[in-house]
């Protein structure tokens, strides 16, 4: 009955067992005076691969798993749809700014009341500030970042001349997609290394074709606020206040698709219907594949290969 | 045991005789050196072997008897035999010929037993105690101290050994060993007086001494006089490998010297200087012109490359500019050009590799411009290539650990972040332009110093090649052995081998591996791999050695 | 005393030894490889030649054509004279000495002899050669200040290299002469 069961789920694994079960069965004969007993400090008259029958008795399944319920993964599952969003409201504001139709003036008034709102809100959240980090650390960051990227706007502007739109789009996708791929989301306080990395890569190429050298500012200082000071708000938001949470993901959720709908109506179909399928069908599948899960722990050691395959490049 | 016996192959001719030689202790072998002839006095023998063990303390013995069969000198035999107890010694040889046989046949009487062991018909090894006869022939040469006296000396007894056929020329060579001595010590002193004014402190200042290693033509003059002083040491060359060393650079140098002499009758007629120095500049120019016109290429769209505009119109200036400086030296210089060269030129009486070293200079003076670009070109890549590969790190969230010598995980700021994301960008995307840059005065550069390395090539070539070794080698191989080789002579049933012993000398290639001066050539160099690691990094490439890489 | 047996080398090749029995003491063995074969000169002149003579359709220039005779002239001249052995001659000599020496197909010759008082024994030896075991025969070599270990391994016969029922012949002649003296 048990044999059936480990088809296909660890090969490794069954075929210790099988070929620990087989030298069971093997020796039907041996001499069943001297009970064998799992030790090695004693000599005994079995084969060294010998066990008993009890060997799987001590088989356990599923170990340490917690069902999940629908409600609280589509709850967390909001956060996802949530990030899409971002994505999606900056690639707007964007194609708003490529096209001419948003002043890079409005986009900054509008970036630093939203910071200051969402500092504001930060702060009154409370919870525990990270050590050493005054309000005045805070304000020297950001007249940082502001420095740097007023500094660095015009040299940005001219950095994908030369290169195709093509190229600079395929990039932006690339990035913005590993942005996804690789966002902490189970822990987005201080946004991943590489994710942050790879959304400002992409921001920096999309901005570097906007028309002018305080567009690009604005761009990036835009980037700035969805990708890197956004999740942390949205982390403190989720710890301090939960009942808000899924309003303000929900509110973002359908900021990002209405903003879309603006520019074109289909993106936004398509993207309302894969941020359902996030939020309400990958749940469902969740837990459905949950009942299948079958895991076996046992007395045995899996069997890792190490094979050094360094000396074969000599 | 085989009994082996060294016969020289100037006596095989030789008339009936005394056997002179000598014993080799503990391999029983004999070397046959010479053959007294009948007739002659035994204390006269004695009393020459004794004179001449004295003078040449090498113990010298009567072997034996050598008979060789002539009309009217039968019936030796009982003679032959008696001869052994005048020189009484532990073993007798008595070797003779045949008429129109070619092989020799040998018997050999014990003192004590007077029997004789093997005789020649039976020495085959197939009487009691296995024993045999192995004649080896070879050549006596130079056995001066053991035979003085030429062909034509008239002396109490009449031998056959080898004989010089005369000392040509001995006259001039004890000349010139008793000139030698004052020049040597004249050479020793001038040199002293150079090196002290090389070793003054004016010339050891840092500027002047980093100046003078990189130049060639102060690299070669120290070689000279490191050469020069080996020469003119007055000691005598202890062994053989200090005697070919001196000899070797002595031919060398005077083979530089006598091509250096033959440069210089060319150079200097027909006006050939100033015709040289009225090229010279406008190739100068013409470089830099061609030099800018690649400029102007590289500020454009080269080859469909894909250049930030801006840095690269900043850059294509900044190298104009320079080339334009360059330009104005040059004219300023040109009045000057051919007067120098003219002096220039006189270096080449001190040799040819000087003239070489000397051309090597110039070319590095003339090219000066492209290895400053060349230098530019590369801090600038290699600033970038070292920015972009921690940057990259940063990307991912990784830093460089110095302690454990690895790549660690590590969480930035967000500032840090910020500020690493967006130099990462501006570097790759500058990368391309300053990389091309990079690329094209690589290559200028690789062309310069693959033109100086050519040159550094032939002068340490002729400065380490074994010339001496070589004509040596050419002229008398038996000189330079690398061990001795044997050739079955003749294999007459009955008879004892005989085989002929020969020197093999030595390979032109070992000759050339043993004899070589050692120069900074010879030592290991960076590997290709290498080179190519450090030109992708953009580590400077120089075609000098570093002079503290010269170990033993 | 000579006698001719046909042995093949490692690859299937007929080799000839030649065993000359000078005096008890002395035995002198040949192996000598066939000629240089006719059919592999004409095919890589030929080769040579073919593409020179594509070249020389491609660019019309005849100093290819020249510079291919050169090429194929100084090409055999090299082979002959450094590559090609014709002939390995094994001379050993009781109580004085084994003489190894090797003949080119020009006639230069590299000789190397070995004193008896250096030559610790004679034996023969396995290698792995590329996929397969081979057997050699070779000199061991006696350290001079501690003659019983080895300093070095002289391997013969390194261009023919018979097969074992060759090296088997030369071993036991030589290990006469040796227990010899």
């Amino acid at each position: 009955m048990f044999r059936r069961d480990w088809t296909g789920r660890n090969p490794v694994s069954k075929c210790i067992i099988g070929s620990l079960v087989m030298g069971a069965d093997s020796d039907p004969g041996a001499p069943s005076a001297v009970p064998w007993r799992k030790v090695l400090y004693e000599r005994q008259p079995f084969p060294d691969n010998y066990v008993d029958r009890r060997f799987l008795e001590e088989l356990r399944r599923n170990v340490g798993v917690r069902r999940y319920r629908y409600w609280p993964v589509v709850r967390e599952a909001g956060l996802v749809t949530q990030q899409l969003s971002c994505v999606a409201a900056f690639l707007t504001l964007w194609w708003y700014m490529y096209q001419g139709q948003l002043y890079p003036f409005t986009l900054l008034l509008a970036g630093l009341l939203c910071a200051l709102l969402g500092y504001g809100l930060y702060e009154a959240l409370g919870g525990p500030r990270t050590e050493g980090r005054t309000r005045l650390a805070d304000l020297q960051s950001a007249a940082i970042f502001l420095a740097f990227t007023f500094g660095f706007s015009p040299v940005l502007k001219t950095l994908t001349e030369s290169v195709s739109t093509d190229t600079v789009y395929a990039m932006s996708a690339l990035m913005l997609l590993a942005h996804l791929v690789t966002f902490p989301y189970a822990q987005p306080s201080p946004p991943g290394s590489l994710s942050l990395n790879a959304a400002l890569f992409g921001s920096v190429c999309l901005a570097s074709r906007l028309p002018g050298a305080l567009h690009t500012f604005a761009m990036v200082t835009c980037a700035l606020l969805v990708f890197a000071l956004w999740p942390c708000l949205l982390h403190r938001l989720r710890d301090r206040a939960p009942r808000g949470f899924p309003w303000a993901a929900a509110l973002v959720s359908l900021g990002g698709i209405g903003g879309l709908a603006s520019q074109s109506p289909g993106g936004a179909v398509l993207l309302a219907l894969a941020q359902l399928a996030l939020t309400l069908l990958c749940p469902l599948l969740l837990l459905w594949l949950q009942e299948h899960k079958d895991n076996i722990h046992g007395p045995w050691d899996e069997a890792e290969i190490h094979e050094d395959l360094s000396r074969f490049l000599q | 045991m085989v009994l082996k016996i060294f016969f020289p192959r100037c006596c095989n001719m030789a008339d009936s005789g005394l056997l002179i030689g000598h014993w080799l202790p503990g391999q029983d072998s004999a070397v046959v050196l010479a053959v007294v002839h009948y007739p002659f006095i035994p204390g006269q023998v004695k009393r020459y072997l004794s004179q001449l063990q004295n003078e040449s303390r090498v113990e010298l013995a009567v072997l034996g008897s050598w008979s060789m069969p002539k009309e009217g000198q039968e019936g030796m035999e009982s003679f032959l035999r008696d001869l052994s107890t005048i020189f009484p010694r532990g073993r007798w040889l008595q070797l003779s010929r045949e008429m129109g046989k070619r092989g020799f046949t040998c018997q050999v009487v014990h003192r004590d037993g007077e029997l004789p062991r093997g005789e020649g018909e039976n020495c085959k090894g197939d009487n009691g105690d296995g024993g045999g006869v192995i004649f080896i022939h070879y050549d006596q040469r130079k056995s001066q101290p053991l035979f003085l006296t030429d062909k034509y000396d008239d002396g109490p007894l009449k031998l056959t050994h080898w004989q010089s056929e005369g000392r040509e020329a001995s006259i001039i060579v004890e000349l010139a060993k008793q000139a030698s001595v004052p020049l040597c010590l004249l050479l020793t002193w001038l040199l002293s007086l150079w090196t002290w004014l090389c070793s003054s402190r004016l010339l050891n200042l840092p500027p002047v001494r980093l100046v003078s290693s990189k130049l060639s033509t102060c690299v070669q003059l120290s070689y000279r006089t490191e050469h020069l002083q080996t020469v003119s040491s007055p000691k005598r060359a202890l062994g053989h490998a200090e005697f070919m060393r001196k000899a070797n650079i002595f031919v060398s140098f005077f083979v530089d010297v006598a091509l250096g002499l033959l440069l210089i009758s060319w150079l200097y007629r027909e006006n050939r200087i100033s015709r040289l120095a009225n090229t010279l500049v406008p190739v100068a120019d013409r470089v830099a012109k061609e030099l800018q016109e690649l400029l102007q290429w590289l500020m454009g769209a080269p080859a469909g490359f894909k250049m930030n505009r801006a840095l690269d119109e900043v850059l294509g200036r900044f190298f104009l500019y320079h080339i334009h400086l360059w330009i104005s030296y040059i004219h300023l210089m040109s009045p000057f050009i051919e007067s120098l060269l003219w002096y220039m030129g006189l270096c080449a009486c001190l040799g040819l590799t000087f003239a070489l070293s000397v051309l090597s200079d110039i070319v590095a003076l003339l090219t000066f411009h492209i290895y400053c670009f060349y230098v530019y070109g590369a801090r600038l890549y290699c600033l970038k290539i070292y920015g972009l590969s921690s940057l990259w790190r940063l990307f991912r969230g990784k830093k460089w650990n110095v302690l454990r010598q690895r790549v660690d995980s590590c969480s930035y700021d967000l500032d840090q972040l910020f500020i690493g994301t967006l130099l990462f960008t501006i570097l790759l995307f500058l990368l391309p332009t300053t990389a091309l840059y990079y690329l094209v005065f690589t290559l200028l550069r690789l062309v310069v110093v693959l033109f100086q390395g050519l040159i550094h090539l032939s002068v340490d070539f002729i400065n380490s090649f074994p010339l001496f070794a070589m004509g040596l080698r050419l002229c008398r191989p038996y000189r330079l052995a690398e061990g001795v080789k044997f050739r079955v002579l003749c294999e007459e049933p009955g008879k004892p081998l005989h085989l002929l012993m020969e020197i093999n000398p030595l390979q032109y290639g070992s000759v050339l591996q043993w004899y070589r001066t050692p120069t900074y050539n010879c030592y290991p160099k960076d590997s290709w791999a290498a080179l190519c690691k450090k030109l992708f990094v953009g580590e400077l490439v120089y075609p000098w050695r570093q002079k503290g890489t010269k170990t033993d | 005393m000579a006698d001719d047996e046909k042995f093949t080398d490692i690859n299937g090749k007929v080799i000839f030894l030649a065993c000359q029995n000078h005096s008890s003491f002395c035995r002198e063995f040949t192996v000598s490889a066939p000629k240089v074969s006719l059919r592999h000169i004409m095919m890589y002149t030929c080769s040579v030649w073919l593409v020179a003579y594509i070249v020389f359709f491609l660019t019309e220039n005849t100093a290819v054509l020249s510079g291919a005779i050169f090429v194929t002239l100084v090409g055999m001249l090299l082979h002959i004279h450094f590559v090609k052995i014709d002939h390995e001659t094994l001379l050993i000599i009781g109580s004085l000495g084994v003489q190894v020496s090797s003949s080119y197909a020009s006639g230069r010759e590299s000789t190397t002899f070995i004193e008896m008082s250096k030559i610790k024994d004679i034996v023969i030896n396995e290698a792995i050669y590329m996929q397969r075991v081979i057997y050699y025969l070779c000199i061991l070599l006696k350290d001079p200040s501690d003659p019983d270990t080895l300093s070095s391994v002289v391997p013969l016969f390194q261009s023919s290299k018979p097969r074992l029922n060759c090296l088997v012949k030369v071993y036991q002649s030589c290990q006469e002469i040796l227990a010899q003296c």
